[in-house]
């Protein structure tokens, strides 16, 4: 991006506006500050805000994202993607892939997960994510009549450095400039208003669809550091209907199903344990039969989910050093919270009632909109200062397959280390180095990042090479490595990507085809210049009615206020250009013989004191 | 030291005082001046919090334009000093490495085999290693938490024994005697530290 200062002052091209962008497993919302104040925007005609991260393809190669595609997941269960945040930068072998859902998986990929969809090639996680924030920051930019070029958009802090490039690399996909990614908790403490003025010690504890996440922060001077974080992955309210499922398909004696019996089943056991939110009885209704639940089962079965969220959390506090007593609030994060048994369970882990006033749905997204403000709005640079961390702990393999710590877990980011390593044999001109995540003492029970060789080493007596590798994790909690070789000057440095991710070049083809899309773009383009006609025609007539009430007789003022009215509500609702310039154009015609009074009386005006045949 | 922006002299500033542009640190700073910290064994904790967050408040990358190149990786390595000072100074036997490693033996590089280990001691660590295993692949939680308070409590001694010879060290840095009695302190620290990271590495396995 280059200078701002120079966008500024060049009115052909205005800067776009910077969003927040809650990036769910089940959900997703883009908000805004705006006057001072962050907002959600609703993303569907019927005014909701919430988005289900839930992308359908059409056999035609169309993509439809959100509600109308989670409709037809029934019909088309494999070519209707939800939850796939829950693959993001995951490789094909990752256990967590082989979860209960109702995908079909291409084969042959190596290092990236794709899903068979009809209309069109497979598609990996990072391209279906792009379809959702592109739907996101079309509807933003509909309702704020402007470009989105700058977003914010959030990830759970247990996000490892593989899972962070595929987020970023999706909002790279649907034309953003990633300001940030920020920690879904630490968002969450933003959104509180958490201001210069209060001080204290927060836990967040964030129980979304798939992910769950804990973070201890702490709001000093104006400064917000990040104490410790910690969490699952692969841990949710999704996980909640998968054991009410699994206890229905057991009640029934049924085997297993196919992916629409899935895809039914899960639904039906969703929307029980919404109903147990404030009924203590329901039933599942699905595959054509009725199995009867209660609260009280339902607190059974997630019972065992719940204690494992419990450990997380016990952790997260020592590694703060704390005691449960020394925490001054505790917020709730994400859908699943609103599970009675869940709010029980964190009240007493904390010993503290949670707060809740804000939506725990939309908390998360409006302050990625307050960071998103923070970092671009100069005057507000100097509020609050964000210290996040690192939540899993980056090292090095070394002899015997153990893994050499770097850079510890609730590291303060951005942070560097480095480490010099030496050769084990004679004439030895090679290193390999493997870069892991984790906080196992085994390489392989972490996570493998990234696999390099760093090759040329001069050769020597074993043990006199002195290969340095270094770590640098940016603001984004993004890892970069590099090696040189030290005692000879001999020097290679190489930036590595993550192995479950795509490179540069898949990138940049994606981009490259997304081009496709551009149609998508030219509509959402025509809708802002009639927003803007909206806008200007408005005005207009406010000002003449205001400025010659004698020209207009009650009749026609009240069919001009009519279509005025008509312009004006679909200049904030309208998803399409056409009814917006209809009704622009209706206006038009209706306020002619008006405009032609007012045209004359200026003629007369003018005229006034000379002779009709001057002027013809 | 001139200002790299308006060449103002701008020596020991983390911000040019004319321009205002993040300065790079002076070369051959230790991580007690990153935050600017008086150099010893002991830290005062609310001292080291607030230089932490005021230096923050100055040189992180949020704070900085975004229009110059040059200012934003200087912020960007500055901000990771602060973090690696924070990280290290704040924990007592962190702060010990490296005090010790200021004063030439670096424990925590290839150079830790220069430190002779009494066999002993290795002879003991291997057998709690494996007592430990044992413990852990039977589940037995008792014993694992009876190793690794017998181990702590050897590991704070260690450390009082490194403290203490680092202290006449900061006073005399060309007393051998007291580098070689911390150094072989923080050898058998690095043993215990060790076992008590495998300890949490068990407890990982758990969640």
């Amino acid at each position: 991006m280059a200078g701002g200062l120079l966008q500024i002052h060049d009115p052909l091209k205005p800067r776009g506006f910077a969003v927040g962008i809650d990036l769910g497993t089940t959900n997703s919302l883009v908000a805004a500050v705006i006057q001072g104040k962050p907002r959600a925007f609703s993303v569907d005609d019927g005014g909701g805000l919430l988005l289900p991260s839930v992308v359908h393809y059409a056999k035609d190669g169309s993509v439809i994202v959100g509600g109308q595609a989670r409709v037809l997941a029934g019909v088309a269960p494999t070519s209707t993607l939800a939850s796939v945040k829950r693959f993001m930068g995951r490789g094909p072998e990752d256990p967590a892939v082989q979860a209960l859902g109702a995908y079909r998986f291409a084969r042959g990929s190596t290092s990236v997960v794709r899903f068979e969809v009809q209309g069109g090639p497979p598609v990996t996680p990072i391209e279906v994510s792009a379809e959702i924030l592109r739907t996101l920051k079309r509807r933003a930019e509909a309702a704020l009549t402007g470009k989105v070029e700058q977003a914010v958009i959030t990830v759970p802090a247990y996000f490892d450095d593989a899972q962070r490039q595929a987020t970023r690399d999706a909002g790279r996909l649907a034309g953003l400039d990633v300001l940030r990614l920020l920690n879904e908790p630490t968002a969450a403490a933003l959104a509180y208003g958490l201001d210069k003025g209060s001080q204290g010690t927060f836990a967040v504890y964030d129980l979304g669809g798939g992910t769950f996440d804990i973070s201890i922060l702490q709001l000093v001077e104006g400064v917000f550091q990040v104490k410790s974080t910690g969490g699952d992955s692969a841990l949710g309210g999704d996980d909640f209907d998968r054991a009410i499922a699994a206890r229905f398909l057991e009640h029934f004696h049924l085997g297993e199903q196919g992916p629409a019996e899935v895809t039914e089943l899960l639904a039906a056991a969703r929307a029980a344990k919404e109903a147990l939110t404030s009924v203590d009885a329901t039933t599942v209704s699905a595959l054509g039969r009725s199995f009867p639940l209660s609260r009280a089962d339902l607190e059974t079965w997630i019972s065992p989910l719940l204690q494992r969220t419990g450990v997380a959390c016990r952790r997260a506090l020592k590694d703060a050093g704390l005691e449960k007593g020394e925490l001054d609030g505790v917020i709730l994060v994400g859908g699943s919270t609103r599970v009675p048994a869940v709010r029980r369970f964190v009240a007493n882990l904390f010993g503290k009632e949670p707060l809740g006033d804000i939506d725990p749905d939309q908390v998360v997204a409006l302050g990625a909109a307050v960071q998103a403000d923070l970092l671009t709005n100069q005057a507000r640079q100097d509020e609050v200062l964000l210290l996040d961390v690192i939540p899993l702990s980056l090292g090095l393999e070394t002899m015997g397959g153990v893994a050499e710590k770097l850079i510890p877990r609730n590291s303060a980011i951005p942070t560097a280390a480095s480490q010099v390593f030496t050769t084990f044999q004679d004439g030895q001109n090679a290193l390999d180095v493997h870069v892991v995540q984790g906080e196992r003492e085994l390489v392989a029970d972490c996570r493998s990042l990234a696999r390099f060789r760093l090759s040329g080493i001069p050769p020597m007596p074993a043990g006199l090479a002195r290969v340095e590798v270094r770590f640098e994790v940016n603001a984004d909690g993004i890892l970069s490595v590099s090696a040189k070789e030290l005692s000879t000057g001999t020097s290679q440095s190489i930036t590595v990507k993550p192995t479950h991710g795509l490179t540069d070049e898949e990138i940049e083809q994606m981009l490259l085809d997304s081009i496709e899309h551009a149609e998508d773009d030219i509509q959402a383009r025509q809708l802002r210049e009639q927003q803007v006609e909206a806008e200007r025609i408005l005005h207009d007539a406010r000002k003449q009615l205001a400025a010659f009430p004698d020209l207009v007789p009650a009749e026609e003022r009240t069919e001009i206020e009519a279509a005025m009215a008509q312009v004006e509500a679909l200049r904030d609702e309208a998803t399409e250009s056409g009814p917006l310039a209809d009704a622009i154009h209706a206006l038009d015609e209706v306020s002619r013989p008006f405009v032609e009074r007012i045209m004359n009386r200026a003629v007369g005006q003018v005229l006034e004191g000379r002779r009709v045949d001057e002027v013809t | 030291m001139k200002c790299w922006n308006c060449q103002t002299e701008a020596a020991g500033n983390d911000l040019c005082p004319a321009c205002g542009k993040v300065q790079p640190l002076a070369s051959g700073a230790t991580l007690f001046d990153v935050l600017g910290l008086p150099r010893g064994v002991e830290v005062d904790g609310p001292a080291l919090e607030r230089a932490y967050r005021e230096r923050s408040l100055r040189v992180h990358p949020d704070r900085v334009g975004k229009e110059d190149g040059r200012e934003r990786r200087l912020a960007a390595e500055r901000t990771a000093l602060l973090n690696e000072a924070y990280r290290t100074l704040r924990s007592p036997e962190a702060r010990a490495f490296y005090l010790l490693k200021l004063h030439g033996v670096d424990l925590l590089k290839d150079e830790a085999r220069a430190v002779p280990v009494p066999p002993a001691l290795l002879e003991e660590a291997l057998e709690l290693r494996e007592q430990l295993e044992d413990a852990q692949g039977r589940g037995d939680e008792e014993t694992v938490t009876a190793l690794s308070d017998r181990v702590r409590t050897r590991a704070a001694t260690a450390l009082s024994a490194a403290q203490s010879a680092l202290r006449r060290l900061e006073r005399v840095p060309s007393d051998e005697a007291a580098r070689s009695e911390a150094a072989a302190a923080m050898a058998r620290l690095r043993y215990h530290r060790r076992f008590l990271d495998a300890v949490d590495a068990g407890d990982e396995e758990e969640i």
